[in-house]
């Protein structure tokens, strides 16, 4: 068969990158630090894979122009194979896809970060912005909810972001007696309700579990939050990444095109798809 | 638009003079009509609609997306070949329309494209119903065609719908004559095909009688298999056992009626239940596509009716639906 070289506009095809750096945060999931040079808004994300294996969606955790990092998890196919990758190895990308976090429209106003698990991975894109833009927030909240003090992320950060911003981190159990990083036992929605805080200039952005999400929108609009203040990261399976695949349709809405970054008040009556 | 004439007796001539250029794509018969490529004008079969849609011939079962070799990847390049598609139903040329608008309009993808470049899309038009499952009169269809051929008993009548079907006009100059005189909208209508009477469904996501369709289905994804516009896929890698160093990207057809198509990692399913599957079909074909694009994604053939191993009819259950609107709360 003829072959033409690899050419831009095919949409599909991934680019080889480094990695820069590969970090181990806890005992199923990772860091990886890769030489993608790309503009990108927080919460965006990336399709990640290796050749002969396949690809995932993964949101880019860092604020840079000059390298991307990416939170990984260890829970399929493609994600098991990156956590066999080293510093200095080849992954392939494209991106990068979705709609992220619209910080340039929230300019002076506080933020309030929920994750939970794995779903602090895209908010810490936004503590990252913030960060290379502190002239534009006000305060920073943040209440980071993990199962253990084994499963807590980016442990590197954690201490600059303890002496900086307002942070709260929970386990839901606390399997070994000790607390690290001031963390409390308990659920992320006990702390958010025992929390005084108002939704007075005050943007909430939420990620984590179904569940969790349920229950901490619940008690964000007991505190007095508006539909318009809560912004939602979805998560969903994706092929193409270009809103023709299908997969990852909430209702009429392609998480891969739409999203994953969505207010509340636009996803609110898809909350059980 | 220009009209043509071509004698009924001259069209396997004509069909067969085509032939010395392109590769012609029609609907043939042996166990089931299906379109394919022919080698005999005779073989060209228009009794009854094709039980499997077109859309095979421009979106693949199965495509390779590239091959790679280590890290270095190569795309495979295709054949130009002049295809003429013969035999397509005003529901089978609106589907084409649907998918371009995804694939081609949307996204720029470039496997579509090249498949869907050289291919000229001849027409023909039902005087009847050709399928008691039909229903495209109750959707919003449009022209689309590059040549359409009206069945008038013992001739053609033979409607320009482009400049691609007035250069394959042109060039087979020998066989038309004029017909002095054009198509009424009149005769444009086929009759029996508006069984469809609730076409927005917006007020029904909640309605009990979903459960008439999903609690017979067999989630086996024949409709959306037969769907002409269905378009989801699912893309894997595939590599040689021999060498796990070589292998390629392929992109398949999936369907939104199976479980495994929201499953995430960890084992979370969005859509697990059936009756949501079968939902989201309905919603997809009727009202998301329209959300996005403008128009219903339905065209009305009535496939996935006819292939539905438990022959759940959706248009009947729309219908109910409707009629019975008050009574269930709607």
């Amino acid at each position: 068969m003829a072959k033409q070289k690899t050419t831009v506009e095919n949409p599909y095809l991934p680019k080889p990158y480094k990695i820069l750096e590969f970090y181990r945060e806890t005992s199923d999931s990772f860091t990886v630090k890769a030489d993608m040079e790309i503009d990108h808004d927080p919460g965006q994300f990336v399709q990640v894979g290796l050749l002969g294996i396949g690809e995932c969606p993964i949101s880019i955790c860092s604020d840079s122009r000059e390298y991307i990092q990416l939170n990984i998890r260890e829970v399929g196919n493609v994600t098991i194979a990156l956590s066999k990758l080293e510093q200095g190895d080849t992954v392939f990308i494209r991106g990068p896809y979705g709609k992220g976090y619209p910080m340039r429209y929230l300019k002076g106003n506080s933020l309030l970060i929920i994750g939970g698990g794995c779903g602090v991975a895209p908010l810490k894109g936004i503590i990252d912005y913030a960060e290379n833009h502190r002239r534009d927030y006000k305060d920073l909240t943040l209440l980071l909810g993990y199962r253990s003090p084994d499963d807590i992320l980016f442990q590197r950060e954690l201490l600059e972001w303890k002496n900086r911003y307002n942070l709260q981190v929970t386990v839901d159990q606390n399997t070994h007696g000790k607390f690290c990083y001031g963390a409390k036992e308990g659920f992320v929605t006990d702390a958010l309700e025992s929390m005084d805080i108002s939704n007075n200039n005050q943007i909430a952005f939420v990620c984590g579990p179904p569940v969790m999400m349920k229950f901490v929108i619940r008690s964000l609009k007991d505190k007095g939050f508006n539909d318009d203040q809560i912004f939602l990261s979805t998560e969903r399976l994706m092929y193409c990444a270009l809103g023709v695949c299908c997969h990852c349709m909430i209702k009429g809405k392609f998480t891969c095109v739409d999203g994953p970054v969505f207010r509340y008040d636009e996803i609110k009556d898809l909350e059980n798809e | 638009m220009q009209v043509l004439r071509l004698e009924k007796k001259r069209l396997l001539h004509f069909l067969d003079v085509v032939k010395k250029g392109f590769e012609i794509i029609a609907p043939v018969k042996s166990d089931l009509v299906r379109f394919s490529k022919i080698y005999h004008a005779e073989e060209i079969y228009l009794e009854k609609q094709s039980y499997f849609p077109v859309k095979e011939y421009f979106f693949r079962k199965e495509e390779t997306l590239f091959q790679f070799r280590g890290t270095s990847i190569t795309v495979p390049a295709y054949a130009a070949k002049k295809r003429m598609f013969f035999g397509l139903r005003r529901c089978d040329l609106n589907a084409i329309k649907n998918q371009d608008i995804v694939f081609i309009g949307d996204m720029g993808d470039p496997y579509y494209k090249a498949a869907r470049e050289n291919s000229y899309l001849l027409g023909y038009h039902c005087n009847t119903a050709p399928s008691p499952y039909c229903f495209c009169g109750s959707l919003d269809l449009v022209d689309f065609f590059d040549l359409m051929f009206f069945d008038k008993e013992d001739h053609f009548l033979v409607e320009v719908g482009s400049e691609r079907g007035k250069s394959l006009a042109e060039k087979y100059r020998e066989f038309f004559t004029d017909s002095q005189r054009l198509i009424t909208q009149n005769e444009k209508r086929i009759p029996g095909v508006h069984r469809l009477e609730n076409k927005d469904i917006s007020g029904f996501y909640d309605h009990q009688d979903w459960k008439k369709g999903a609690d017979i289905c067999l989630s086996c994804g024949a409709c959306t298999t037969l769907c002409p516009t269905c378009y989801c896929f699912e893309i894997h890698d595939e590599v040689k056992t021999a060498d796990p160093c070589k292998g390629e990207r392929r992109r398949e057809w999936s369907s939104c009626q199976l479980q495994e198509f929201t499953r995430v990692a960890g084992d979370h399913i969005f859509r697990k239940e059936r009756e949501d599957r079968f939902k989201h079909r309905i919603y997809h074909q009727l009202q998301y596509f329209k959300e996005k694009y403008g128009v219903q994604m339905c065209v009305g053939c009535g496939r996935c009716i006819e292939g539905c191993p438990t022959r759940i009819d959706f248009v009947r259950i729309l219908n109910e639906m409707k009629n019975g609107k008050t009574e269930n709360n709607g």
